[in-house]
């Protein structure tokens, strides 16, 4: 008697399964094996030992900063966004009509563009005779704010490279509001502010959520911006973690903060994820 | 009422033309930087020159290296349609068990921080021995764009209605005739996009390559690498250049789409 | 009717068909027999089951019990693609990336049909079922819904299957237009001389249409019979109130005879099928309950006042509360009554005008 054949849909499930069992879950599971090796070596699944994490309870040890400073910026990141974004994702559904492809193209745009040179094109704009000091200096005004290589710069970068992903979720989640429902509101007598906070804030909010969320997780893992736009003023927690693994070789110490990133990150995705149904999000029927 | 409606109106408008302008301004100072003559950017630029785009243009190093991101994002794109047309399937269109689990699983690669998946996915390629390299960046690149296409063609997957499968079916097609003849005419607009976000994602992607790609090169190390030390304007002329080819790519892709779904509308 | 020359044959035997989804029925036990060359609607409200049951004479189900015969062989594992039957969607299933031309020569295109045969083919069913020629080339998204109809029906023919099975087709047309694809229907039946196994939610539609009607309830056949035998002798209350609104009046027997339940008095009415039944239902049709002019007589009477008038078009109905109950009495116009509202008037229905069943 033959094996009965696996539904269609495991079927089709698995190359991507096994892509990411190999590429995601089995390097991450490394990074775990790794926390626990001996600092400063490679013999991993040898030996086994918690001084990696112990080191980051001496008070004496800046990691803490690094996990501050990423939180901060991510945070910062998150409601700065969140601000900027509500008003585009508003009008991509509501306002912009036929516009609306064209400009979700101009947003989407960016993503493809690599982000070193959209962030060394903030360099340059920024830097002494760059764009904007030498405009202010033709036009006869004191030169440009000294505000390359400084914390405000590196959030600065940070909103910047991150809107598409809090715009794209937040326009999602605009888009579940039906129209119905806003005008049967101010129908039954229902304000502007009110309306927005009763009908559209609540129905909108899986899409709003996930905007959220990707933001944060991306922005407190993120290294570029303070790279590139923030000099050495701030180390970033993945600055550390790369710091650790290429000029320290220090490996398990660099898996170990990776770990305690990645059980952050993902007690955090997984909460949110908790709650979603991505059926309705993405337009099933 | 009206009037507020209308100031509303004006506002987003204004917010969202002023929002693109700060968007797209970076990129453009990297393109007069990339025109300007001297070696060293002064706004305003007091002379412009096409020299270093010449030089960009003619330079074998950066012939290597275009070759080889075109290497691996022409090979990331057909790997990771393939890949991801039949998750698209498990995602959006066939019931089974396990399929809520893996639709939210199928998105962590995406909700994860790219410098840290490099790291990561560079400590396993060591773990294991394998000598880092441009495949090793092909592999790294599909960990995380796999995802993003398999949920592009989901998009086109949930519009999809399978009673039609079914009605061709009936009307006596073999289960092969009915892929060729229903079901891939109709999802081919979602595999196109998902074509063009895979192989633009990785054309541009730097956290990856970075710590995966080894000795290979691809443009964008490269422009990291001379924007830290070594900086000439051949580094802004080469980032415009490869700007407008993404841009180029994404309009003659987007065409293509726009007149395959007027053919089929007739 | 089939036609009085050729006696009536099955090409179609359910026996004992049963589908369940887990611990839910939803056909339970069917046995049918679908006569050669017959319309045979299949009426039921929603969740009755007859979509399944379509569904497995099509051949996207399998049955989890019974056989399902054609011409005598068995076919309930047959797929789709290999039987001579064609099923036509409640949605139509259109391909909406295909022409007018090339949806109807789907079926001889995968069959490897060649392009001259296939196109005159096409040409030939778009007369039959009234397309103008220059539609051929027309995208089928761009048609309207009644051409899209049409377009469903020449595909369906195409290859000239033995069996349609018709899945409500009609049931989100405008009135009028579906007044007019019920009349091309019948015709193409007619014209055809295929066998049609149509289902609906609306007996109005199978009325119009069928040669016979069966009768759905919670995955059971209740009655199987002509649009004349469903309407004069429904087998229970329920496919008498499938029609449209009835008047009932339980009755018990007593040693005087029959006496109302819920309606005192002493009925005179047929007997019912059961003879040994102690309980009946008389069922009265509103255009069967008279009002009673002076003096008019009826086999049996009943008294009580206007409650509401209503105009249906040609004719009116009147609400009049008998004792606890609301009786319904339909008059064509220029019959209707004098006096108004509050007025009381006297009913009547004859023995021979009402339905007595069982439950």
């Amino acid at each position: 008697m033959a094996l009965p054949l696996p539904k269609a849909g495991t079927r089709a499930a698995l190359p991507v399964a096994i892509l990411l069992l190999l590429g995601f879950i089995a390097p991450l599971a490394a990074i775990i094996a790794y926390s626990f090796a001996t600092p400063r070596s490679f013999d991993v699944f040898s030996s086994f030992t918690l001084e990696n994490y112990a080191g980051l309870f001496d008070p004496g040890n800046t990691v803490w900063l690094s996990f501050l400073w990423s939180g901060f910026f991510a945070v910062a990141t998150v409601v700065l966004l969140a601000i900027i974004a509500y008003p585009i994702a508003y009008g991509m559904n509501r306002l912009f009509g036929r516009w609306s492809s064209l400009v979700s193209i101009l947003f989407v745009f960016p993503l493809f563009v690599s982000e070193n040179v959209r962030l060394y094109g903030w360099v340059l704009f920024f830097i002494k005779n760059g764009v904007l000091d030498g405009s202010l200096k033709a036009a006869g005004l004191e030169g440009g704010p000294d505000l390359l290589f400084t914390p405000p710069m590196i959030l600065a970068g940070m909103v910047y490279t991150y809107l598409p992903f809090m715009l794209f979720p937040m326009t999602l989640g605009l888009a579940m509001v039906p129209r119905d429902l806003v005008d049967a509101a101010r129908d039954l007598g229902a304000g502007r502010l009110q309306t927005w906070r009763e009908v559209e804030l609540p129905l909108a909010m899986p899409g709003i959520l996930i905007g959220m969320l990707l933001t944060f997780v991306l922005g407190i893992g993120a290294v570029a911006e303070a790279k590139v736009l923030g000099g050495q003023s701030v180390i970033v927690i993945a600055h550390d973690i790369e710091i650790a693994f290429t000029y320290s070789q220090n490996w398990p110490l660099g898996s170990a903060l990776a770990v305690i990133l990645t059980l952050f990150i993902g007690a955090l995705t997984l909460a949110v994820f908790g709650k979603l149904d991505l059926d309705r999000l993405l337009g099933r029927r | 009422m009206e009037q507020a409606a209308k100031r509303t109106r004006a506002f987003i408008a204004l917010w969202t033309t002023l929002v693109l302008v700060v968007i797209y301004l970076p990129i453009a100072c990297g393109a007069l930087a990339s025109l300007s003559k001297g070696r060293y950017f002064g706004f305003p630029i007091k002379q412009f020159s096409g020299e270093w785009w010449e030089k960009t243009a003619s330079s074998i190093e950066i012939g290597m290296l275009t070759r080889t991101s075109f290497a691996v994002a022409l090979t990331v794109t057909v790997l990771s349609v393939a890949i991801a047309f039949f998750g698209a399937l498990a995602f959006a269109r066939y019931d089974w068990k396990g399929r809520r689990l893996f639709q939210k699983l199928i998105l962590l690669p995406i909700f994860f921080p790219q410098p840290v998946l490099g790291l990561a996915l560079l400590l396993w390629f060591s773990a294991l021995g394998i000598q880092t390299s441009w495949l090793t960046a092909v592999f790294a690149h599909l960990v995380w764009i796999v995802p993003v296409v398999t949920l592009v063609i989901s998009i086109q997957v949930y519009g999809f209605d399978p009673t039609l499968e079914e009605a061709a079916f009936d009307l006596g097609c073999s289960r092969w005739q009915v892929f060729r003849e229903v079901t891939l005419p109709l999802l081919w607009p979602g595999v196109w996009s998902g074509m063009l976000f895979a192989f633009l994602l990785s054309w541009g992607n730097f956290p990856l390559s970075l710590y995966t790609a080894g000795a290979d090169s691809t443009i964008p190390k490269w422009l990291y690498a001379k924007m830290v030390a070594g900086y000439t304007p051949m580094v802004p002329a080469l980032g415009t250049m490869s700007t407008l080819g993404a841009a180029l790519a994404l309009g003659l892709g987007g065409a293509i789409l726009y007149l395959y779904r007027r053919r089929q509308m007739r | 009717m089939s036609s009085d020359v050729k006696k009536p044959k099955p090409i179609l035997q359910l026996v004992g068909v049963r589908k369940t989804f887990g611990d839910f029925v939803a056909v339970d036990r069917i046995d049918l027999d679908v006569r050669q060359g017959e319309f045979l609607t299949i009426v039921g409200p929603s969740g009755s089951g007859k979509t399944t049951l379509l569904r497995m004479l099509a051949g996207m189900d399998v049955p989890s019990e019974g056989n399902i015969t054609l011409h005598g062989e068995l076919i309930n594992e047959v797929p789709p693609n290999k039987r001579p039957t064609c099923l036509v969607f409640q949605s139509l299933a259109l391909f909406p990336h295909k022409t007018v031309g090339d949806n109807i020569e789907f079926p001889l295109k995968v069959r490897g049909v060649d392009k001259a045969t296939r196109k005159a083919r096409a040409l030939d069913l778009m007369r039959v079922v009234r397309l103008p020629e220059h539609y051929y080339g027309k995208n089928v998204m761009k048609c309207s819904g009644g051409e899209k109809q049409r377009v469903a029906l020449a595909r369906a023919l195409a290859y000239d299957p033995e069996v349609l099975f018709f899945d409500e087709p009609l049931s989100a047309i405008d009135y009028k237009l579906k007044k007019i694809l019920e009349k091309e229907l019948k015709d193409l039946h007619r014209e055809t001389g295929k066998t049609f196994i149509y289902i609906t939610h609306s007996l109005e539609e199978a009325m119009v249409m069928s040669d016979r009607i069966g009768v759905m309830r919670a995955g059971r056949l209740v009655q199987v019979g002509t649009p004349e035998e469903i309407y004069a002798t429904p087998a229970d209350r329920f496919v008498s109130e499938f029609v449209g609104e009835v008047n009932v009046i339980e009755v018990a027997k007593t040693a005087a005879g029959w006496q109302g339940v819920d309606l005192p008095g002493l009925y005179t009415i047929k007997p019912p099928k059961d003879a040994a039944a102690e309980k009946a239902f008389v069922v009265i049709r509103p255009e069967f309950m008279r009002l009673l002019a002076e003096g008019e007589a009826a086999d049996n009477c009943l008294e009580g006042t206007v409650y509401n008038e209503y105009s249906l078009g040609s004719r009116l109905q009147y609400q009049v509360h008998v004792g606890d109950k609301v009786m319904l009495v339909e008059v064509p116009r220029g019959r209707e009554l004098r006096a108004g509202r509050d007025a009381t008037v006297r009913l009547g229905f004859d023995a021979r005008d009402a339905i007595v069943v069982g439950n």
